[in-house]
């Protein structure tokens, strides 16, 4: 069995949508997610927003998150499957796992090198927000101004 | 007209630079999500991206916004994955 991780899908579809094509296309995600065995952890609609661009002639679009657990194979074929669909007019899988476990690790170690330091000068368990000037010599400075 | 222009610049930061020479006025030269601790740069995090897009829907160079170069690369992708969701506009006439 392949392993499961986590994804970040979003799309966007026409604005001339109804709820019942958005939860049709809702239910087409599920069934392919079910399918690989995968499972939606979280769905959030963002509803109607402004495009920042037109896409396809639309100024605007529904805008669907979800938060997917499954196999990479889900993701090929989610992909492909928003393809085809024409109402959907834009969609961006993303992972996730590595970034946040890599931020989790960066804030744990943040947080014991903290610990530490805290300890190791004499202070008592509180945030000390000792933040270094880190300044720099004046004639860096003359580069800078001068463009 | 150049040359004039350059020694009442240098003049006026002479200025300052006798009043307080260590506070002596220039960007801030710290990376915004290192101060803040922000570890993941997420492209649907608008509030946190819109600082770094100006007007004309350009990334905003390290030299000028003074965010490290690894939050550089984060926030890079972050606003490239925002572009392709319609989320920020490529360019802006």
């Amino acid at each position: 069995m392949s392993t499961a991780r986590q994804y970040e899908l979003m799309y966007i579809v026409s604005p001339e949508a109804t709820e019942q094509e958005l939860a049709d296309l809702h239910g087409q995600v599920e069934s392919i997610v079910g399918r690989f065995e995968g499972k939606i952890d979280k769905s959030e609609a963002w509803g109607k927003r402004r495009l920042a661009y037109p896409i396809k002639r639309h100024r605007e679009g529904h805008y669907v998150l979800e938060f997917l657990t499954g196999p990479g194979e889900m993701v090929k074929e989610l992909d492909r499957r928003l393809k085809v669909i024409d109402q959907v007019i834009r969609h961006l899988v993303v992972r996730v796992d590595e970034d946040v476990r890599v931020a989790d690790r960066r804030r744990a170690e943040r947080e014991a090198w903290a610990a530490k330091r805290r300890e190791a000068r004499g202070l008592p368990p509180e945030s000390p927000d000792a933040f270094r000037d880190t300044e720099h010599e004046n004639h860096n400075a003359d580069d800078v101004e001068g463009e | 007209m150049s040359e004039e222009r350059g020694r009442s610049r240098s003049r006026g930061k002479d200025d300052r630079q006798q009043g307080q020479r260590r506070t002596f006025f220039r960007r801030r030269r710290v990376c915004k999500f290192c101060v803040e601790k922000i570890d993941y740069i997420s492209y649907r995090d608008m509030k946190l991206l819109a600082p770094f897009i100006p007007e004309r829907g350009k990334i905003q160079p390290r030299r000028i916004s003074g965010v490290c170069a690894s939050h550089q690369r984060k926030l890079q992708l972050a606003i490239k994955r925002a572009r392709q969701m319609a989320l920020i506009p490529y360019v802006t006439e």
